[in-house]
């Protein structure tokens, strides 16, 4: 029988947020689906109908559910915990509520409230298909692309045995802190007709024109492609590492060949996970914006996030026409979303459980060297070639591989940090970073205790609506959040304290997966046992639960600080000329000035996240030490 | 029960979880020094029940006494929150910290209680040496087996010198052998210490071994108090019979009076038994256990022989156990493994009528 805790730990979900331009680890967002925290809570807490009033098998032996231990809490600290729900709430809502009354108005589109509603604004979407038809190919091009990297290398790397796996696949995490925006300049700078650093060696090869056009759809899908290529693969070695060894080998036993139980009994097992991989992937294009923005705006070529964009900021404005895109673009991303839950939880069998197997890794001979070549080969075109090809261009005056012709400087860095505007966007990023991560923590801590281990009732609904960030394309709440804030009699539009709050309040279900991610983790009986030792609610706060709770709020406070620092949705909306932060500076520069100052700009801001990121592996290996 | 004032006293205890009853209305005492067992099938009510004692759950109705005071109590609106009830609990899941090391998981309790550096030294060193863990005490808690946990676990609980110590399933995540040791050295400490303890098990061998009495509990109700021969001997209802032990059940009715005080019972098959009374003189059921039958080999038998024939045989190292067919279909039966009965032979069917016991 195993300790309730392991069970425990098994099921809790890990960090994860779906914003389509910021980020998470994709183990994390992947985890939405495969063991979301709200479903795990649900498991873990049949706190309604514990063990004593029946429903056995529900929980593993030794697993008290936690336990309503309300009642004796006194006045003051119930009125902080409902303050604190109620002001989140009221962040998440509030600019939603204005989304909509937009994207209803279909007067003067500057008046608030709208003189005249109706429905216009929706039926204008149907009247441009351009947009839409844009949308729908870039994203299944990508989706494709994405889902075979993802399955191609879950495969390589769960199921046969090549040198250096357990590497490569912790290697397989950075594609994902990359982020489009990077990817997006590097394969402009790689790929951009003309001037892109392999054009040019094409041309200088003796062909008349272009390699590649980075320019297009194509290149918008490969972009995307190659950083959701790593979700797909955390979701797909998921479903392959959950499928029960023994089911294979007793096909083999039976007398069943590898062939046909590869394609009899393994395919069939895995196919739900592919299926829903792909459905999630598909819903994440539908959102994605900054990789459309970089390689789609020079063509001219819009897909509704950028079109969203384009609406909201060209002159004069257009709230309605924008809030209408963007609302229909969540509720697309939330329909196609269910559906990839809904086949992951119907479609797969009872037999994948949430037990971890470590399948057998097959034997392939002399094929490992080409297995080898093609994994590391993902981790070369998704993080090495593009931070390669940024760093050549951000050293030299003038990017170009024709050696003779290279003049190597360091004025771009100098430049980003210290002309103009630039220096302040870097410090704005890091102090934004580092009180919203600072103040952020404690108050979703307690958001996360109050949800997963008060059980007031009403917690699942208080959960729905401090998730409700995730589900909105970054884009679109930066839009309500714009909105909003506008309209609001304090004069905090155009500052840092706009974007401080705008920022908890996007990343609230960020810091509320990773922190509930541990509160779960931590058996009940670890904080009951402080208090029949006889310790006060205080005392077992500081001696058990904060010492236990330490390693998810370290990990909360560096992926908001992560996340912080390479936010774009929302930023670019809320940014006023004397709150720049990083990366729509870095669009900004990329759009107007040189690709040399953005690529030095973006090496600068990928610095800072690596740095975060790896103290982030440094923690988590710790703490894996430590349960070791 | 000794004629002390109860130390623990549980009256009428009602939990409801929305609309499930988890615990409907039950009440027991506890002498001081008594190890008394709560056994029963998980969802019983048995853990919630120990639960309330410790102040983890909140009852709906009813009221617990520790000492003579009231910790809870529905009607005076009373509930003394866990960590002043003076109790403390060994945890299914152990619940060591992983934080701290062996010495601090133990140290806990006195920490809370401000008690003096020195003190908290010898109380530690005393404690993990009652449970063998004194070369362990700057291990950090997370680099123990399981088993040692368990003793930690134990140790922490008993250092601040609780007057009231529940356990609840503490052997149930050990492996078979560990359990049967702990369970020994448990219940040597547990008389060693003189602490009134409650214990929560589903394990009914665990309960009979350990316990001073125990206490069956069924669907949030108590089925039987009693000592552990008791129990086994003279189960009160079908449920006791059937959990506690290997019984047969034989349906029938009672017919007349037997010899010697005994009832008369009859069978649905035909076949007459005599049972012993005990104070019933009507019922529909009788359990048999099955260490109490002999088995002859060959019909020339004893008194009051019954035939049948051996169907299996099993051997199960401590007892053989065989599958008999007689008169009224199929018996359990064990036996001492050296009485040996070839399948397929006819034996004779023996038992006193004060082991046949009548129920409902």
């Amino acid at each position: 029988m195993t300790k309730g805790q392991t069970g425990a730990r098994r099921r809790a979900g890990t960090a994860g947020n779906s914003g389509a331009i910021g980020g998470d680890p994709p183990t994390a967002r992947a985890a939405q689906l495969t063991a979301s925290p709200s479903l795990a809570a649900e498991q873990a807490m049949s706190g309604s109908m514990p063990e004593e009033a029946g429903i056995p098998g529900l929980r593993p032996p030794g697993m008290h559910p936690p336990r309503f231990m309300l009642p004796r809490m006194p006045q003051p600290r119930t009125w902080i915990m409902l303050l604190l729900l109620v002001v989140a709430g009221a962040l998440i809502l509030y600019p939603l509520a204005f989304l909509v009354t937009e994207s209803l108005n279909v007067g003067d589109p500057q008046v608030f409230p709208p003189e005249e509603v109706g429905w216009l604004n929706y039926a204008d979407l149907l009247e441009e298909p351009r947009v839409l038809l844009n949308t729908l190919l870039v994203a299944c091009i990508a989706t494709v692309l994405a889902v075979l990297f993802g399955f191609v290398q879950a495969w390589i790397l769960t199921r046969t045995a090549i040198p250096g796996r357990a590497r490569l696949e912790r290697l397989m995490e950075l594609p994902y802190y990359m982020t489009p925006l990077i990817g997006a300049l590097a394969w402009a700078v790689l790929l951009g007709p003309k001037t892109g650093l392999v054009n040019q060696a094409w041309r200088t090869l003796g062909f008349g024109s272009d390699m590649f056009d980075v320019y297009s759809p194509w290149g918008i899908a490969w972009v995307m492609a190659l950083f959701e290529g790593t979700v797909a693969f955390v979701m797909i070695s998921a479903a392959m590492k959950s499928m029960d060894p023994s089911l294979e080998e007793s096909s083999r036993v039976l007398g069943a060949s590898k062939l046909r139980t590869a394609l009899k009994v393994t395919l069939p097992l895995v196919a739900p996970g592919v299926l829903s991989a792909t459905v999630f992937v598909f819903a994440e294009m539908l959102g994605s914006f900054a990789a459309a923005f970089v390689l789609g705006i020079p063509g001219r070529y819009y897909v509704i996030t950028t079109a969203i964009w384009q609406a909201a900021l060209s002159y004069p404005p257009d709230y309605g026409r924008a809030a209408a895109m963007g609302l229909s673009l969540f509720g697309a991303m939330v329909i196609t979303l269910g559906i990839a839950r809904l086949i992951m939880r119907k479609g797969s069998y009872a037999t994948i459980t949430g037990k971890a197997f470590r399948p057998r890794a097959m034997e392939v001979g002399a094929l490992r060297w080409p297995l080898l070549g093609i994994a590391w080969g993902y981790i070369i075109l998704a993080v090495i070639l593009p931070l390669g090809a940024l760093a050549l261009t951000s050293f030299q005056r003038f990017a170009t591989v024709i050696i003779s012709q290279m003049q190597f400087t360091l004025a771009n860095y100098e430049t980003a940090l210290a002309m103009g505007s630039l220096a302040p966007a870097f410090g704005n990023s890091l102090l934004l970073g580092i009180v919203v991560s600072t103040i952020g923590v404690p108050v979703i801590g307690i958001l996360a205790w109050i949800i997963y281990r008060a059980r007031l009732p009403g917690a699942a609904a208080m959960e729905f609506v401090l998730m409700i960030p995730q589900a909105v394309p970054r884009l679109v709440f930066g839009l309500g959040l714009l909105w909003a804030w506008i309209n609001i009699p304090i004069p905090i539009y155009g500052t840092l304290w706009l974007l401080g709050i705008a920022y908890f309040t996007v990343f609230i279900p960020l810091g509320l997966r990773t922190i509930a991610g541990v509160v779960l983790q931590v058996d009940p009986s670890l904080e009951e046992c402080a208090r029949v030792c006889g310790a006060s609610w205080g005392h077992q706060l500081r001696t058990v639960t904060l010492p236990l709770l330490r390693p998810g709020l370290v990990a909360a406070w560096l992926l908001i600080f992560i996340a912080s620092v390479r936010e774009l949705g929302v930023s670019i909306f809320l940014m006023g000329p004397h709150s720049k932060v990083v990366a729509p500076a870095i669009v900004n520069s990329w759009l107007s000035a040189s690709s040399e100052l953005s690529a030095a700009m973006a090496l600068l801001q990928t610095a800072m996240v690596f740095v975060a990121v790896a103290i982030l592996f440094r923690v988590a290996r710790h703490v894996r030490g430590a349960e070791a | 029960m000794s004629g002390a004032a109860p130390r623990i006293e549980v009256r009428d205890l009602v939990l409801r979880y929305g609309d499930a009853t988890a615990v409907d209305g039950i009440s027991f005492a506890i002498a001081p020094g008594e190890l008394v067992t709560l056994l029963g099938p998980s969802g019983c009510g048995k853990t919630t029940t120990l639960r309330s004692i410790a102040g983890l759950e909140t009852p709906s109705a009813g009221a617990i006494r520790l000492n003579g005071e009231t910790v809870w109590s529905a009607t005076e609106r009373r509930n003394v929150p866990a960590e002043k009830r003076g109790v403390s609990m060994v945890f299914q899941s152990y619940a060591i910290w992983p934080h701290m090391t062996v010495a601090e998981n133990v140290a806990y309790g006195l920490r809370v209680r401000k008690a003096s550096a020195a003190d908290i030294a010898t109380n530690v060193a005393r404690v993990l040496d009652l449970v063998q863990m004194r070369r362990f005490a700057d291990r950090p808690a997370s680099k123990l087996s399981g088993g040692q946990q368990q003793r930690v676990a134990v140790a922490r609980a008993i250092a601040f010198s609780p007057t009231v110590l529940l356990f609840d399933e503490p052997l149930s995540n050990l492996d078979a052998k560990l359990r049967a040791e702990m369970r020994v050295e448990l219940r040597e400490l547990q008389r060693r210490l003189d602490i009134t303890s409650v214990y929560v098990t589903h394990d009914q061998e665990e309960a009979l071994a350990i316990s001073d009495r125990v206490i069956v509990m069924n669907h949030g109700k108590i089925e039987q108090i009693g000592a552990p021969e008791t129990i086994y001997a003279a189960p009160a209802t079908r449920f006791v019979a059937d959990f506690v032990g290997a019984a047969n059940m034989i349906e029938g009715e009672v017919t007349g009076s037997g010899p010697n005080g005994t009832l008369r019972f009859q069978a649905r098959s035909g076949l007459t038994l005599d049972v012993a009374a005990e104070g019933r003189s009507q019922g529909s059921l009788v359990a048999l256990r099955s260490s109490y039958i002999h088995l002859d080999a060959g019909t020339t038998a004893r008194e009051n022989g019954i035939p049948g024939t051996i169907h299996r045989r099993m051997f199960h190292g401590d007892f053989m156990q065989y599958v008999v067919d007689w008169p009224a279909g199929q018996l359990i039966v064990r036996r001492p493994p050296t009485e040996r009965l070839e399948e397929g032979s006819a034996v004779t069917i023996s038992f006193a009528p004060e082991h046949c016991v009548l129920l409902e």
